[in-house]
């Protein structure tokens, strides 16, 4: 005898990631954990602190806790085992089937696919040449971002310098802070990004949610970001800052436009970006000003005319299989800077499947733009800014001697702030006060406090920087950017090593 | 004289052996560069007079320590007054064939007026083989059609052309190709090539002599220093740490890298600098070796603007990384560059006969001593450049402020 | 800021335009024609306009426009007149802030790129993606325009763009219009517009005097009946048209049609945020 099926309608619930696991000797019972909770993951029932399920292992809890009493365990495997239908691949289908929607995430690309960086090991100066102490002898990072004349006219044995043709921003380190728009990310995150990088005397990216009237007092540290759908673009925000930025795409989506949720349209980002309380704030997937090379030429000129060539202008580009020519192209359109941003950088939403499986490592696309624009002879002419998952200063100084001249980062800043990386953004009920617009979360973030975090972690990546280049006997960072003899390969695929023009472990030079 | 089968294990001053094979023209197999210490020292005749080969292969050969066998090499500028307009292109030949090979090449790319075979004096000490070493005097022809579709300068005709020899033709490899000078050089110690080459049947207006302690063999004659381009010449005592950067300035402009060592890399960095953007000498020097900003935020205005400006335009010209560089040229007139890099992690001493005739650069005082023993000599400070020239006496004595006398 | 116009590739100021430039009072005459370099860069033009204008001048005429790009981007001042004889090249009027151009000719493409105030008169045509995201001013034309026009043109607040084609328009006119209204009036025949009318549109109002098929609507756009209010936009701007090019026009509401989005979250549903 068979059971009756059931008659009511399953509705295919997920098992939980993730579990708060409370410690009820140590716990006060304060509740702190319970209202800090924007997951509402946690629920005081009977008397105790209790899992409510849709934890996202934000980890506020575990920080907010005074009694140190809380700890996040992820779920083990809930599905049968198998080595091709992952975990994930089953759980996706589940909520596709039940939802029919695109799914959506957010940060970076989490598979788990090493990076490329770690294949790749720094040389070191022994005997034939010094090493040097950067503690003692100078170790110079000072950068500049902008285009550079490629030579210098002589006239009468006068060498002329015309520097009002080619405005360039004088940075302290190499390292720029990408495009955070507002919206994506709260008041508080962004003026902290902008403090730290007026602070830092570096540049930040504006992202594309126009400028809010109190950031213009940053603004000769801020470059202001000119996307597909042109927010908030008034005079002041293309005149008043230190460079303009054509964004085409972004390494988390690339060829995808931007969707900030109406919902995240706050009264204040309502008037930054200048569109009605409450409407999606859409991004158009291109620029429909921009169908071919020559219309972003267009774009490059019309910019320059408007800022009366006294600011450089730049195009970031997200890495795809083609983007040595690409970035050729750019730099004959105009572009003073070119930022390449990788397969594995954050967003605040895109589609997974965009997000997972489109675009190339930031690593090759650097090598492949930096061997480019020197087969081509355009190299000395343009900055090549890079970024998209640098989580260290190792990784930055690889992307400087794969050839980058600056390295964009954003996530690692935002960690700095206190972000853990759950992969939440796009609901925007960030715990930490980051990636959301809801005042009583956003509150939690001190922006002195998060700005001096961020100053204190990137001032250290810059000592590390000097530590390397002092010990590779190198005391000007110029002198790394782009020099690929001091890196080998040590990963599985010796192809990639040759595509990126890269000696392999073992092979010397003399 | 290619016979690579027999031959007699050779070995170094401290007794090392020394790996046997030895290359004359063609490019060892793998050759992938080569590291290493080194001695240089020069003299230039301040007057324009003539110093005989032996001067200079004493100045050299007393830095014995700083060598060790696997190379040497001397210069000679003014070598050949009666033929100073004709470009001398010196070569060396594995064999017959190379020859061949080069002069079928430059039959009607060059105007050749005259050619001899160097004289060499085999020795036992160096093992064969020894390279065929033949010098062509030539014009460039005026005929536009020689040059192809492009319109070429003189110079960069002749670039381009020996450039192509020693990318592509086999078994030949053009060591000097400049107006009234020539490269004598080769596998062994500097006495050795001196020696070999008979230097004392020389006498020119300026001598660039370069002896190499490298790391690693095997020896590549074609590798030795001096390294020349037209009539430039650099002797380069050090290890360039920014090497792939400088490397692909160059060959953005053209010049194609065979030696793959940062000396070679030099060479063509003068000549992209001062030939062929017209930077004055010393501000090319400024260039290879900048002042750090912060020196840069105290100079004048004037001084400051131009300081900054060239390091950002021509910041893949930086040497970074200890060097101490004495460079040659005879256009358009016969000069001597001396340089150290901006940390001054390398030596470089330069000296005055007291007659003032003579004036002389070397790693070591010993160097200058030996030939001068009244000499007044100084040390070149930090990215500071040694400039003198033929008839026109010390220009810079590498002490003065940055920037003196550069107009701006 | 600078007090100096620096055409492209220049260290210093301009004066090659000096002779083609006529000061008169407030007025400015800019005659292209007198230029010593035919035809005129663009960079040039718009160093000698920048200089008028930093003179104060309340009006600018140019004279011989052939194709020029980038005319008065930015431009900011709010009295400013300026007249264009010939054919202005694309992005004129680019990020306009104020200003009044106007067009005795054909102007070419992406007129009025990213406008915040200002207005742009053609007494010609306006080809493709003119008015792109505007956020305020004006654009009329009294001609026909291309494809793509009023992409993404959104307002805010007392910041409202308005467009009068007083011909046709092609495909995709006002896609991800997010504010705004664009009045098509299908002047001298042929459908007034073409395909994909409003796709994705989430705000504003398209007003198009003629039919509209169903089939021509993009996604998230939908035909609704005009208000009192909109008869009234209507007439205000069929008021502005009739000033501006002295042209009459039919008043009749009967014969518009008004599109509109049918959400202004068209894609609220699109996305599934389950963490997986």
């Amino acid at each position: 005898m068979s059971e009756t099926p059931p008659t009511k309608r399953l509705d295919h619930r997920l098992p939980e990631r993730f579990l708060p696991i409370v410690n009820y000797d140590l716990c006060r019972v304060c509740r702190r954990c319970v209202n800090d909770c924007s997951y509402q993951a946690l629920e005081f029932r009977e008397s105790k602190v209790v899992a409510s399920g849709g934890c996202v292992a934000c980890g506020r809890c575990i920080a907010i806790c005074p009694a140190n009493c809380i700890e996040i365990r992820p779920v083990p495997p809930q599905f049968a085992p198998h080595g091709n239908w992952s975990e994930r691949s089953r759980r996706s289908i589940l909520a596709q089937a039940s939802s029919g929607g695109v799914l959506l995430s957010s940060c970076g690309a989490d598979d788990e696919h090493p990076a490329i960086f770690d294949d790749l090991l720094l040389d070191a100066a022994q005997v034939t040449n010094p090493s040097i102490d950067p503690l003692r002898e100078p170790v110079e990072t000072v950068t500049y971002l902008g285009r550079r004349p490629g030579r210098l006219e002589v006239c009468d044995g006068k060498v002329m310098v015309r520097e009002d043709d080619t405005p360039l921003i004088r940075m302290d380190m190499p390292l720029m802070f990408g495009h955070i728009s507002l919206g994506s990310i709260s008041y508080n995150a962004q003026q902290a990004l902008f403090m730290a990088a007026k602070e830092l005397n570096i540049v930040a990216g504006s992202g594309e949610g126009g400028l809010h009237p109190d950031f213009y007092q940053y603004a000769d540290h801020i470059c202001s970001e000119v996307a597909s759908g042109r927010f908030g673009i008034k005079p002041e925000y293309l005149k008043e800052v230190a460079a303009v930025e054509i964004k085409i795409g972004q390494g988390a989506k690339p060829g995808h436009g931007g969707h900030l949720p109406g919902e995240k349209v706050t009264t204040m980002i309502s008037e930054t970006r200048m569109i009605p309380r409450g409407t999606d704030a859409l991004s158009p997937y291109p620029h429909h000003d921009i169908y071919s090379i020559e219309d972003l030429a267009q774009l490059i000129s019309v910019l320059k005319e408007s800022t009366e060539y006294r600011l450089p202008v730049g195009v970031k580009i997200a890495a795809v299989h083609n983007v040595g020519a690409i970035a050729s192209g750019i730099v004959r359109a105009g572009a003073d800077f070119l930022t390449v941003d990788g397969f594995k950088g954050g967003t605040g939403a895109a589609p997974r499947v965009i997000r997972d499986h489109a675009g190339l490592p930031v690593e090759v696309a650097i090598a492949a733009v930096d061997r480019r624009l020197t087969q081509e002879g355009l190299r000395n002419r343009v900055t090549v800014c890079a970024g998209g998952g640098i989580r260290s200063s190792a990784d930055m100084i690889k992307a400087l001697a794969l050839g980058a001249d600056v390295v964009m980062v954003s996530t690692s800043a935002m960690v700095a702030m206190g972000c853990r990386v759950c992969q939440q953004c796009h609901r925007g009920l960030c715990s930490w006060g980051i990636a959301t617009q809801r005042d009583d979360l956003t509150s939690r973030l001190d922006p002195n406090v998060a700005a001096a975090r961020i100053v204190r972690l990137f001032r250290a990546w810059n000592e590390e920087l000097k530590e390397v280049l002092g010990a590779m006997g190198i005391d000007a960072v110029e002198s790394l950017v782009g020099n690929r003899d001091r890196l080998r390969y040590r990963g599985p695929n010796p192809k990639i090593a040759e595509v990126m023009n890269v000696k392999h472990i073992g092979e010397g030079w003399g | 004289m290619n016979d690579r089968k027999d031959r007699e294990v050779r070995t170094d001053r401290l007794g090392m052996p020394v790996q046997a094979e030895n290359y004359t023209a063609s490019r060892p197999p793998g050759w992938q560069g080569q590291l290493g210490g080194c001695g240089i020292a020069s003299c230039i005749s301040l007057k324009g007079g003539r110093i005989d080969g032996d001067r200079i292969a004493r100045m050299l050969t007393i830095m014995e320590e700083r060598e060790n066998g696997l190379g040497a090499g001397y210069a000679c500028y003014g070598l050949f007054p009666e033929r100073r307009d004709q470009y001398c292109l010196q070569f060396f030949f594995d064999d017959e064939e190379g020859k061949q090979a080069v002069e079928d090449f430059l039959d009607g790319r060059l105007d050749i007026l005259h050619d001899e075979k160097v004289f060499l004096r085999e020795r036992s000490t160096i093992s064969p083989p020894y390279p065929l070493v033949w010098r062509y005097f030539a014009n460039v022809p005026h005929a536009r059609e020689w040059r192809g579709t492009r319109d070429l300068g003189e110079e960069d005709y002749l670039v381009e052309l020996v450039q192509h020899i020693n990318e592509r033709v086999p078994k030949a490899f053009c060591v000097s190709s400049g107006k009234d000078m020539a490269v004598f050089k080769g596998n062994g110690y500097s006495y050795e090539i001196a020696d070999l080459y008979d230097l004392g049947r020389y006498s020119g207006t300026m001598w660039l002599s370069h002896s190499r302690f490298p790391t690693n063999s095997p020896a590549w004659w074609a590798g030795a220093h001096p390294l020349s381009l037209l009539d430039w010449g650099v002797c380069h005592n050090g290890e360039i740490t920014s090497y792939g950067v400088n490397r692909k300035l160059v060959e953005m402009n053209g010049y194609k890298c065979t030696v793959l060592t940062d000396t070679e890399v030099v060479t063509y960095l003068w000549d992209l600098l001062v030939r062929r953007n017209g930077l004055p000498t010393e501000v090319a020097a400024f260039v290879m070796a900048p002042s750090t900003f912060q020196e840069i935020s105290l100079l004048p205005p004037a001084e400051r603007r131009l300081a900054e400006w060239l390091r950002i335009t021509y910041k893949e010209a930086f040497l970074n990384g200890p060097f101490s560089i004495i460079v040659g040229r005879s256009q358009p007139d016969i000069s001597l560059i001396a340089l150290a890099d901006r940390k001054k992690l390398r030596p470089m001493i330069a000296g005055l006969s007291p007659n003032e005739e003579v004036a002389y650069c070397a790693s070591e005082e010993s160097a200058i001593r030996i030939v001068e023993p009244d000499a007044r000599t100084w040390a070149p400070g930090a990215g500071n450049p040694f400039i003198a020239v033929a008839g026109k006496g010390i220009v810079r004595r590498g002490t003065e402020p940055s920037f003196q006398g550069v107009s701006l | 800021m600078k007090d100096v116009c620096k055409p492209k590739g220049h260290a210093h100021e301009c004066d090659c335009g000096k002779e083609c430039l006529k000061v008169e009072g407030d007025r400015a005459v800019i005659d292209l024609s007198l230029s010593p370099a035919q035809p005129m860069h663009y960079t040039t033009l718009n160093c000698v306009m920048r200089k008028a204008m930093r003179r104060g001048c309340s009006s600018i005429e140019l004279k011989g426009v052939m194709g020029q790009r980038y005319l008065a981007s930015t431009a900011s001042a709010p009295d400013l007149y300026i007249a264009v004889h010939g054919t202005p090249g694309n992005d004129l009027g680019a990020f306009l802030n104020g200003p009044t151009i106007e067009v005795f000719g054909n102007a070419q493409d992406m007129t009025g790129n990213t406008m915040n105030s200002g207005r742009i008169i053609v007494h010609g045509n306006a080809w493709d993606v003119t008015g792109l995201a505007a956020r305020g001013g004006q654009i009329l034309v009294k001609g026909d325009t291309g494809y793509r026009v009023g992409i993404h043109m959104k307002e805010f607040g007392g910041s409202r763009p308005t467009m009068v084609i007083g011909g046709t328009a092609k495909d995709y006119l006002g896609e991800y219009m997010a504010g705004g209204t664009i009045l098509v009036l299908g002047l001298g025949g042929g459908a007034p517009v073409g395909r994909s009318l409003g796709a994705g549109m989430h705000g504003g109002r398209i007003f198009v005097r003629g039919t509209v098929g169903l089939e021509q609507l993009g996604p998230g756009a939908a035909i609704v009946p005009l208000s009192p209010d909109d008869e009234k936009e209507v007439r205000g701007l069929l008021g502005e048209f009739e000033n501006a090019f002295g042209a009459e026009v039919p008043g009749e509401m009967s014969e518009y049609v008004k599109v509109a989005p049918s959400s202004s979250r068209p894609f609220s549903g699109y996305y599934d945020k389950t963490n997986v």
